[in-house]
Formats: structure tokens, C-alpha cells, sequence
């Protein structure tokens, strides 16, 4: 194993294939700097390329682009409170709140280091796990799938607002983001649903549009009200410095930023999930690590552990999805099963073979994603100081140039002015959420996990009828559920009952 | 909790598999905007459970400021669906700059022919994305 853990490094580092990743590297910094050009649509794209590509090459091409997309995708979160990606929008919330202050220059040094050990952590588990992840994966059915989901909303919900009655508001947001999911054509039954007698709603709500809208709108109103720069009136020299303390804080949060790479792996590797809930989970799981309500006030106005979560599990879950799509053949999110598609026409079968046959290839992808990040990382870190420097550009320069990003991402999703429509409507939800002070992130997952969970919870029904919720794990996700809901409101009673 | 109100007498006519997961997710909504609802009319206090999200930063939100701003976006819109990307781009950059920004021409020019440029080398020759033609420039042709 060791032998072909170097031989897969050897190949990467053939001048063609390191040519190949650069290339891809290249095309990966600028996708995921742009808003709405997705890293699954690029991959799509490029997937014609590959034919006459060794198989080394083309993974290093189409990895190396991947990997790099969620990392620079939170650069545009950082400075402009659009999500690059979708998987970057958890950024936003702490990410720019720290532009806001002066703090561009940390919160991208703690975006991207916390981005490379994510990424180190996810092409670990890939290369470890890969014997061992099989039973993992067994375990977790439609049932126990449909439970993960309905954790990790009422993890957010109970975390992402102070008090019960945030919570209600965090429940009452995640609700609405999972009933506004079953908007479009019903997949088992073909109904239209609330489609409103428009084509366009037939397919859904689009991820894109909606997270452009509802955090880039109310982004941009603020920009324009205040009329000043991101950064307000503070020194252009103040907030063009930071980025090493950024790459501090991600140390001295050492094991929360671990934490939120396992959180990312664990996601990635279960099928289905979706590379947007990671981040959503590992932001939860970060405001959970403050040690008390006082010190878990911070988050939202621009703590750096809300920059560290996000940034770890984003990375790191491209390793952990890599491992059911190479060992079993499952992808365990769009890109990669766009991936996989890639693994046929170089004539490769996911499964055993991988794993024996292949192995020195499957190790080459994890020095794929590890070399990726350390090139990206470190070409960032050159002109990082001078990136953080736009947050100091007066407002009125800046607001045109991100409005027509902010438009042209959102129409690339389906090329509609429907998207653009969606966009302004969201943009008006998510305005309004900040101006009553509810909380935005469970929205966003009870978006993102609502067809997950609806296709689990119907086929759980179809197979176990209401046997389902007595399976062991289960019962076992549904007290966690439990706890993370009682836990915030007893802690919030002890604190008063102290007082 | 209107909203949800319409989801639920909606769904309750359609297929048993195509309504579960609306009414098993809409009535229990329904419920707790209830609760929203109830604590907002009744509560002592208007406000409460604040968001861990950011705050917007200045005075003057839902006021004349905050219209002009949804405006620009507005406007910007129109423009696109009158005029296709291609032309509402320069044209909002341009407008945008000299009305709103009260920046100089040269700087106003020099910054359209930039986002023009990044715009047509990057997303139309480069990426081909299908820009629709504007609904104006289609009926004059």
C-alpha cells in the first residue's frame, strides 16, 4: 500500500499530468470566484477533454480543478457577501460580517487555511478509509439518511438565533426552506406542485438564485444605504493586513477546524447528502463549540470560528465523496457523479478494481486534491493582502460590478429570467429576514435537504412502512435530535436561573 | 402562516405520494407560525430571538435610501429583459456610475469598457453562454 501511496504521488508529479492539474487549477481559482458558474457545470464542460487524456491526467485536470473551486469560492464570500458557490455561502455569514470590520485580510487567511487542512484531512480519510468504509456506509439506509437530514436542520434551527424564540424562528425558517423544496414536479407522482401555472417551477426551486438572492441582495441594499466602502470608513491600510492571523486563528482552533473536516468527510461519504450541507453542519457545529451564550453572541457579526467551520468541511468533503464513488461506484454528490462519468470514458470501472488493479490512481487523486489545494493556497496567500484590499473601494464602484456578477450568476443556472425573478424575490425574503432578525442559515439547508429528505422519507415508507423509526440508528438520531434542541434551552435557563 | 395555509389545502387533494411530505412538513409549519403569530400579537416584547446573522449596518433601512437601491436592481432588470445582457450591462454599469455614483466620465467610461470587456471576453466568447435577445431589440428586428 505504501508503495503505491508514492507511485500515485510519482504520477501526479510526471510533467504532463502536473500540467494537466495546473491547467485545471487555473480554471478551478476563476470558476469558483465567480458567482454561479458552478463547479459541477465546469466539470460537466470539461469532461469532453479528457478522451485522449491517461487516466492520471485526466483526474488530475478534472480534480484539480474541482478541489480548488470551494476555496476560492470563499474568497467572493468574504469580500462581497455573494456566495462564489453554493457551497460557500455559510461564509458569508461570519466571513463578510469580518470584511465588514476591517478584517478581510483574517477572515481569507482563515478561509483558506482552514481550506487546505480540510482538504489534507478529506484526502487522509480517502486514503485511509477506503477498507474500512463499507460497513459505514451499509449502516446508514433511506431511513437513516431522512433522520441525518432532519438533525442537521434542527441542529441549525436550535443554534442559529438566541433564545426560544429564536428558535422557533430558526425552526419556523428551516420549515420553510423544506416546504418551499417540494415546489416543482413531484417525483413520485408526476403532480406539479405549487408551480403557480408557470414551465418554469417545474423543476424547483434552483439552488443558485435563491442563495444569490437571499444573501447578496440584502448585501448589496446595505451597500448602497450606507454609501460608504465594504470596509466603511477604515484605513486602507488596516484591511489589507490580517491574513497570517488568519492562519493563526485556523491553529489555535485547531481541533474545531479538525472537527469540522471530519463533519465535511462524514457528509461527503454519505451518498445523497450534498456538498451544501456540509458547511451548513460544520457552522452549526462551530457556534455549538462557543463555551457560553456570551461568547456564542459573536457569531454573525464576525467571528472567526464561523469563517474556520465552513471553510474545514467544504474541502474536506470532496475527499469523503470520493470514497463511495471509488470504491462502490455510488457518488456521493452531483459533481461527482459527473466524476464517475469520467471514470467510464477512461475506461475504468469504479469498485474492486480500484482499490487493487488501480490502486497507485486512486492514490493519484489524493495527491490530486492535497497538491491543488497547497498550489492554490499559497498562489492566494501572494496577493491575499491586496484581494482583502477591495473591501476598502468606495461602495458606488463596487456595487455595479457585483450586481452584474450577481445577475449573471443567477440566469447561468437555467438561462431564464425566471432565475433572475427568483433571485429578487429571495433577495426581498432574505432582506427582510435580516431587517426582523431571523435567522437565514436553516432556511438555506431546509432548501437544500428538502428533496433529500422527501425521496428518503418516501421510500422509507414504501420499504419499512412505520417500522423505519424503530431501527436502531434510527432511534439513535432521533435523541440527538432531542438533545440538540433541549440542550440550548436548558443552557439558557441555567444562565438565567444563575442570574 | 397564510402561505402555509394555501400548501396544506393545496396538496390535500393530490396523490397520497405526492402529498405526504407537504402535509407532513406543512401542518407542523402551519403550527408554529401559529405559535409566531400568537407570541408577536401577545408577547411583551415586540422583538426577541435575534439571528446570529449580520446586521444591517446603518440607519435609514425600509426609508428612501433603501427604495432607490431596490430600484437600481429593478431597473437593472428591465433593462436586461428589454435589452438582453449584451447592451444592459454597459448601459446599467454606465448609468449606474455617473447617476448614482456621481463618478467622473473618464472614470465611468474607463470602468464600462472594463466590465464590457470581462462581460463579452469572458461569459460570451469564451464560456458561450446564450444570452436571450431583449424583448425590445427582438420586436424592432
Amino acid at each position: 500500500m505504501i508503495e503505491a501511496l508514492f507511485e500515485g504521488l510519482a504520477l501526479v508529479l510526471q510533467w504532463k499530468a502536473l500540467a494537466f492539474m495546473l491547467l485545471g487549477i487555473g480554471l478551478g481559482f476563476w470558476v469558483g470566484l465567480l458567482p454561479g458558474l458552478g463547479g459541477a457545470t465546469t466539470l460537466a464542460l470539461m469532461l469532453p477533454f479528457i478522451y485522449t487524456m491517461q487516466p492520471v491526467e485526466a483526474f488530475a485536470f478534472l480534480l484539480g480543478m474541482h478541489a480548488v473551486v470551494a476555496t476560492t469560492g470563499d474568497i467572493t464570500s468574504v469580500l462581497f457577501g455573494v456566495p462564489g458557490e453554493g457551497t460557500s455561502a455559510a461564509t458569508i455569514l461570519d466571513g463578510h460580517a469580518m470584511a465588514k470590520k476591517g478584517e478581510a485580510g483574517r477572515a481569507l487567511g482563515a478561509a483558506l487555511a482552514s481550506s487546505l487542512l480540510g482538504a489534507v484531512v478529506g484526502a487522509l480519510a480517502l486514503a485511509l478509509a477506503i477498507p474500512v468504509v463499507r460497513p459505514l456506509v451499509l449502516t446508514f439506509g433511506s431511513p437513516e439518511l431522512f433522520m441525518l437530514a432532519i438533525v442537521g436542520i434542527a441542529f441549525i434551527a436550535s443554534l442559529s438565533a438566541d433564545g426560544a424564540r429564536g428558535m422557533l424562528r430558526g425552526f419556523l425558517a428551516g420549515g420553510l426552506g423544506l416546504f418551499l423544496a417540494t415546489i416543482g414536479q413531484d417525483p413520485q407522482a408526476g403532480v406539479a406542485r405549487y408551480t403557480l401555472g408557470t414551465l418554469y417551477l417545474w423543476q424547483g426551486l434552483e439552488l443558485v438564485p435563491v442563495l444569490v438572492g437571499i444573501f447578496a441582495i440584502p448585501e448589496i441594499i446595505d451597500l448602497m444605504v450606507r454609501g460608504s466602502s465594504i470596509a466603511s470608513q477604515l484605513p486602507a491600510g488596516q484591511v489589507s493586513k490580517g491574513a497570517w492571523q488568519g492562519v493563526r486563528d485556523t491553529f489555535r482552533h485547531f481541533w474545531l477546524t479538525m472537527r469540522c473536516s471530519l463533519i465535511g468527510t462524514f457528509i461527503g461519504i454519505m451518498p445523497g447528502i450534498g456538498g451544501s450541507v456540509a458547511q451548513w453542519l460544520a457552522y452549526g457545529h462551530a457556534t455549538q463549540s462557543a463555551r457560553n451564550a456570551e461568547e456564542r453572541k459573536g457569531f454573525g457579526e464576525g467571528d472567526v470560528r464561523g469563517v474556520l467551520g465552513p471553510g474545514a468541511a467544504n474541502n474536506s468533503k470532496e475527499g469523503g465523496s470520493l470514497i463511495p464513488t471509488v470504491a462502490f461506484g455510488v457518488p456521493g454528490s452531483t459533481s461527482m457523479a459527473i466524476l464517475l462519468g469520467g471514470f467510464f470514458l477512461l475506461g475504468l470501472v469504479p469498485g474492486p478494481d480500484m482499490l487493487t488493479k488501480h490502486l497507485p490512481v486512486t492514490f493519484s487523486m489524493v495527491w490530486t486534491i492535497v497538491l491543488a489545494n497547497v498550489v492554490t493556497v499559497l498562489v492566494c496567500f501572494m496577493f491575499l493582502n491586496r484581494l482583502a484590499r477591495l473591501t476598502a473601494v468606495r461602495g458606488a464602484l463596487l456595487i455595479p460590478v457585483i450586481m452584474v456578477l450577481v445577475y449573471i450568476g443567477s440566469y447561468t443556472s437555467n438561462n431564464h429570467y425566471g432565475d433572475i425573478i427568483v433571485t429578487l424575490v429571495f433577495g426581498a425574503v432574505g432582506y427582510l429576514m435580516v431587517l426582523g432578525g431571523w435567522p437565514r442559515a436553516p432556511f438555506v439547508l431546509g432548501l437544500v435537504l428538502g428533496k433529500i429528505a422527501e425521496n428518503y422519507l418516501y421510500i422509507s415508507l414504501a420499504r419499512y412502512d412505520a417500522d423505519w423509526l424503530t431501527r436502531p440508528v434510527v432511534l439513535v438520531l432521533m435523541a440527538l435530535a432531542v438533545v440538540v434542541i433541549v440542550y440550548p434551552v436548558v443552557q439558557s435557563r441555567r444562565k438565567v436561573a444563575r442570574a | 402562516m397564510l402561505g402555509t395555509a394555501y400548501g396544506i389545502v393545496a396538496a390535500w387533494d393530490w396523490p397520497e405520494k405526492a402529498k405526504i411530505f407537504p402535509l407532513a412538513i406543512g401542518i407542523p409549519l402551519f403550527c408554529l407560525a401559529a405559535v409566531e403569530a400568537a407570541w408577536s400579537l401577545l408577547g411583551s416584547e415586540r422583538r426577541g430571538g435575534e439571528a446570529r446573522d449580520f446586521q444591517l449596518s446603518a440607519e435609514g433601512h425600509g426609508t428612501r435610501r433603501a427604495a432607490v437601491a431596490v430600484a437600481w436592481m429593478l431597473g437593472f432588470f428591465a433593462a436586461i429583459v428589454l435589452l438582453g445582457f449584451p447592451y444592459a450591462v454597459p448601459l446599467f454599469v454606465f448609468v449606474y456610475l455617473k447617476l448614482q455614483g456621481r463618478e467622473s466620465w473618464t472614470l465611468s467610461i474607463v470602468m464600462t469598457v472594463a466590465v464590457w470587456g470581462v462581460f463579452y471576453g469572458l461569459f460570451d466568447r469564451l464560456l458561450h453562454l446564450p444570452f436571450a435577445t431583449g424583448w425590445l431589440l427582438g420586436f424592432l428586428r
